[in-house]
């Protein structure tokens, strides 16, 4: 058992909480995960069912904030972090410079498309979600309660750099690498320069 | 005592089948992008939850590089879109069917 | 005498196998001389062994052809007087022939493929003649077929003659079958396959086996002899050059049949159930083919029913126990069969390919060396005494009589009776033919025909022979040697089985010779020349009578056009249709799915992603379902 963190939680059942459901143990913590899980499930909902793009950004913002609280939830304060500085903060935004930058035009069909559009996804979402259900549920190990828990960053950062530097230092490898694609195919055609790049098959 | 394991890992799955059905039902291919970082998110979101589970770290560690790929990977689709908008002038993904047939 | 005998068949062998060979860059000249100075040599080497012989048996073995295990077939002779008769008959008769047939063929272009093939054609003929192992024989057997196959569809570019080969092949193949089975049956039986050795240990064999092997055997000759019902082919095989006709379907291999059974006579006599068949198989072809040769206005035609019906009567003659009359038969019908076949290639060809005898006339004066030959073998045949074919058809006809069975009495009846009927259409062939016309197109009347003198006169020793071939065999009655049979004495069947007193022989014989005659001229009123259409009969049995009793019909509805039907079935239904087709039914299969696949290929990112989220619903749904199976 690796770096559990002083319990930060109560182990105890308390009565703290709303009250009891049925044999279960309802805590603080019970709550505040559903409230947040709504968020997140509303949200994410929301956000892919816009037509303009813009909007469905703003709305997954908010979806990867509830889910860094939910991390937090979970135990991982750090990478609760690191959600919002790199997926909320970073990655949303370079979605919002390149809808701001490079004009796109509406191309959401017409209203008669949408069921056409969406029912396939849905149906066999849908099915899968079925099926996933069973699969998760059927585990004996899915009935057991989740312990709370709490990894401090300092904690994790040892962990990390003992066991995993060499992925970290791949992981930055591939970080240029991407920064070098990015910045390939995004560099913009010269009018004076004709040649290659104006050669189209 | 939070949730049993089970619930947060049916979140984790409501939450990448709703990625995928936007990766599957946009035309735009921003929002197909988008649709792909949502099914990462859900996917770290499980392997959070496994390691309060099991009790691992090897859990949050692989959160970690996840963000990390889906970092590059996005700032390479972004790329990649940018410069196919300017060479065909669409962010429709039907536009792009050259390779019919 | 083993030399002499390995060369009597090396000769035509060996020029069947250079002519085949180089035979197309040799001049005209030398494939000719090849092609006749072979059998010659053959005839010199018959002769040779003939009278080296006497009446000594020889049972020689020229070398080992097959050795598989415990079963050795080697190529083994056996000569004895019959073998040696009939060895010198079929020499002779096929020099004769050869020599006519370098004159006749003298316009023909093909002439090496000719006489390579008569030259094989001898060379199995005399295999039959002299086999000792029954495997060799029946390598003589089916090289007579295949040559006769190979000589009457000689013209093949015209299709009819083709047909008329493959007619003749297949109906003789049918016989070919039982002959093979009854090969094996030997061979089951005695453990080896030598004809001396089975006629000798013939008594060890049960009675119903007797009787299979016989039916066996003269099935396979009924196929080769044309006698009924395997009969159609003859008339047809007309088709080819006429010395061919004369040589393979009058002297050598419609007789082959009858020698067979010859040969293996200890075991066909066995049965009496045999014999009795073989009789009135012989005896009911005899009448059969005589009525229809009555109706036939194709000269060769004609020739060739009235070969069936002699032949009918060597068949006869085994059927009734008697070997030397039949053979007589076959010797004397040898000689003056070839002599009426050659005698109207003759007249054809000076009358231009004319084969209607109703188109002919007055050859009496326009060709007479062919007159007067045609004239001595018609007599012959007819059985006009005191010529050939008298005493040998009489012999036959009175062993048949005083057989003590009484069915042999009724066969005996329908032999005379199809006796008389031989006269009848012989003189009607011939005065029709040869008799001065007046009725006749005049376009020929005046025109000198030419035939060259050769091919006339190769036929006058045959001529000579057919008259007097009653001097083979002349009953003692008449103050004769009946030196044949003496000659055969000592064979199984030499003598006859049932002997009649000698002054019966001589009324019986004073009486027929009487009736021929009298045949003869009333035929000679029914066709003499001033009668302005020698036609006597009604249409319809005019009609029945030419066409051979439907039986060519008869064949063509029960068995030809079944077996075409099953076949075309067999093709368009289960060949086409069900493995072609099924074939290309799994190609055009494989055709529409790959369509239908190529729906999914529509280059576009959503149905691609479609596809994905597809594919990862199937494999949760398997999962989850795998699932609850383990459980």
């Amino acid at each position: 058992m690796t770096g559990e963190g002083q319990g930060g939680g109560a182990s105890i059942p308390s009565q703290q909480g709303r009250g009891r459901i049925r044999g279960f143990i309802m805590t603080l913590y019970t709550v505040l995960f559903y409230l947040l899980a709504m968020i997140v499930l509303l949200s994410t909902l929301l956000a892919i069912t816009r037509r303009q793009v813009v909007h469905a950004v703003v709305y997954l913002i908010i979806s990867f904030m509830a889910t860094a609280l939910l991390f937090y939830l979970l135990g991982a304060p750090f990478l609760a972090g690191l959600e919002v500085i790199i997926y909320a903060g970073a990655i949303m935004v370079l979605f919002l410079f390149v809808v701001m930058t490079v004009r796109i035009e509406s191309v959401e069909g017409s209203r008669g498309e949408f069921l056409r559009r969406w029912l396939p996804a849905v149906v066999l979402s849908v099915i899968s979600l079925a099926a996933g259900g069973i699969l998760v549920f059927e585990a004996p190990a899915s009935r057991t309660a989740l312990n709370t828990g709490m990894v401090t960053p300092t904690a994790f950062g040892h962990y990390l750099f003992k066991n995993y530097w060499f992925p970290v230092e791949i992981v930055s490898f591939l970080l240029l690498i991407g920064l070098v694609g990015a910045l390939y195919l995004g560099k913009q055609e010269s009018k004076t320069a004709g040649g290659r790049w104006e050669n189209k098959t | 005592m939070i949730v049993p394991y089970g619930n947060v890992l049916l979140l984790a799955v409501i939450l990448f089948l709703m990625g995928a059905a936007c990766a599957v039902a946009r035309r735009n291919l921003l929002m197909i992008l988008i649709g792909v970082e949502i099914m990462l998110n859900a996917g770290g979101l499980a392997f959070v939850a496994a390691s309060l589970k099991w009790q691992r770290l090897e859990g949050q560690a692989f959160v970690l590089f996840i963000f990390a790929v889906a970092a590059a990977e996005v700032a390479i689709g972004l790329a990649l879109i940018v410069h196919s908008q300017r060479r065909t002038g669409s962010v429709n993904a039907d536009h792009y069917n050259l390779m019919k047939g | 005498m083993k030399t002499i005998l390995f060369f009597l068949l090396f000769f035509p062998f060996a020029g069947s196998l250079l002519l085949a060979v180089i035979g197309r860059y040799l001049p005209r000249r030398v494939v000719e001389s090849i092609g006749c100075l072979t059998v010659l040599a053959s005839l010199g080497m018959a002769i040779l062994a003939f009278g080296s012989a006497g009446e000594k048996r020889y049972l020689l073995t020229l070398f080992d052809w097959i050795r598989v295990g415990d079963f050795t077939a080697s190529m083994s002779l056996y000569y004895d007087p019959l073998a040696a008769v009939m060895g010198l008959m079929v020499t002779f008769v096929s020099s004769l022939i050869h020599l006519y047939s370098v004159s006749f063929m003298r316009d023909d272009e093909d002439y090496v493929r000719y006489f390579c093939y008569m030259n094989l054609f001898v060379f199995s003929m005399l295999v039959i003649a002299l086999a000792d192992n029954l495997l060799f024989l029946y390598l003589g057997w089916e090289g007579v077929g295949v040559c006769s196959y190979l000589l009457i569809g000689f013209w093949y570019r015209d299709g009819v003659n083709a047909t008329a080969g493959r007619k003749a092949f297949i109906l003789t193949r049918i016989g070919d079958v039982a002959f093979g089975i009854a090969i094996a049956l030997f061979f089951l039986i005695f453990d080896q396959l030598s004809i001396f050795s089975i006629n000798s240990k013939v008594s060890t064999l049960a009675a119903g086996m007797a009787t299979l092997l016989g039916l066996l055997l003269f099935w396979g000759a009924v196929g080769k002899s044309a006698q009924l019902p395997l009969v159609v082919w003859l008339p047809d095989a007309m088709a080819g050059p006429t010395p061919v006709s004369a040589l393979i379907h009058a002297a050598t291999m419609v007789t082959a049949g009858a020698y067979l059974l010859m040969r293996l006579f200890p075991v066909i006599a066995l049965s009496q159930v045999t014999m009795i068949t073989i009789a009135t198989v012989a005896a009911l072809t005899g009448l059969f083919s005589a009525l229809a040769a009555l109706a036939q206005t194709d000269i060769k035609r004609i020739l060739a029913y009235s070969t069936i019906s002699q032949v009918s009567y060597m068949f006869l003659a085994v059927g009734a126990g008697d070997v030397t009359g039949g053979m007589v038969h076959l010797l004397s019908h040898a000689f003056f069969k070839a002599l009426l076949f050659l005698g109207a290639g003759c007249v054809i060809q000076a009358l231009h390919e004319e084969h209607d005898i109703f188109k002919m006339g007055t050859l009496r004066q326009r060709l007479p060396v062919v007159f007067w030959l045609f004239l001595a073998g018609s007599v012959s045949l007819a059985a006009i005494p005191p010529f050939g074919g008298f005493f040998s058809k009489d012999r036959i006809l009175l062993s048949t009589f005083s057989h003590p069975e009484p069915i042999y009495k009724v066969l005996a009846l329908i032999g005379e009776v199809g006796a008389l009927i031989t006269v009848l259409y012989t003189f009607r062939m011939f005065f029709v033919a040869f008799l001065k016309r007046p009725s006749v197109h005049e376009d020929f009347s005046d025109r000198d025909l030419k035939v060259p003198k050769f091919m006339a006169w190769i036929n006058l020793p045959l001529a000579i022979l057919a008259i007097s071939a009653a001097a083979i065999n002349l009953p003692s009655v008449w103050g004769g040697s009946a030196w044949l049979t003496h000659y055969l004495a000592f064979l199984p069947g030499g003598n006859i089985a049932y002997p009649v007193s000698e002054s019966l022989e001589a009324w019986v014989e004073i009486g027929s010779g009487l009736l021929n005659v009298a045949v003869l001229i009333w035929a000679y009123f029914l066709y003499r020349p001033e009668k302005p259409t020698p036609g006597v009969m009604r249409s319809s049995l005019r009609d029945l009578l030419f066409s051979g009793f439907y039986l060519d019909r008869l064949y063509q509805i029960a068995l030809v056009k079944p077996y075409q039907a099953i076949a075309k079935t067999l093709w368009l239904g289960v060949d086409e249709g069900g493995i072609d087709d099924r074939f290309d039914g799994t190609g055009t299969a494989f055709r529409f799915f790959s369509l239908g696949l190529q729906l999914w290929t529509t280059g576009r990112l959503s149905t691609y992603l479609r596809m994905l989220l597809l594919g990862l619903t199937v494999m949760l749904c398997m999962l989850a379902l795998g699932w609850y199976y383990i459980r």
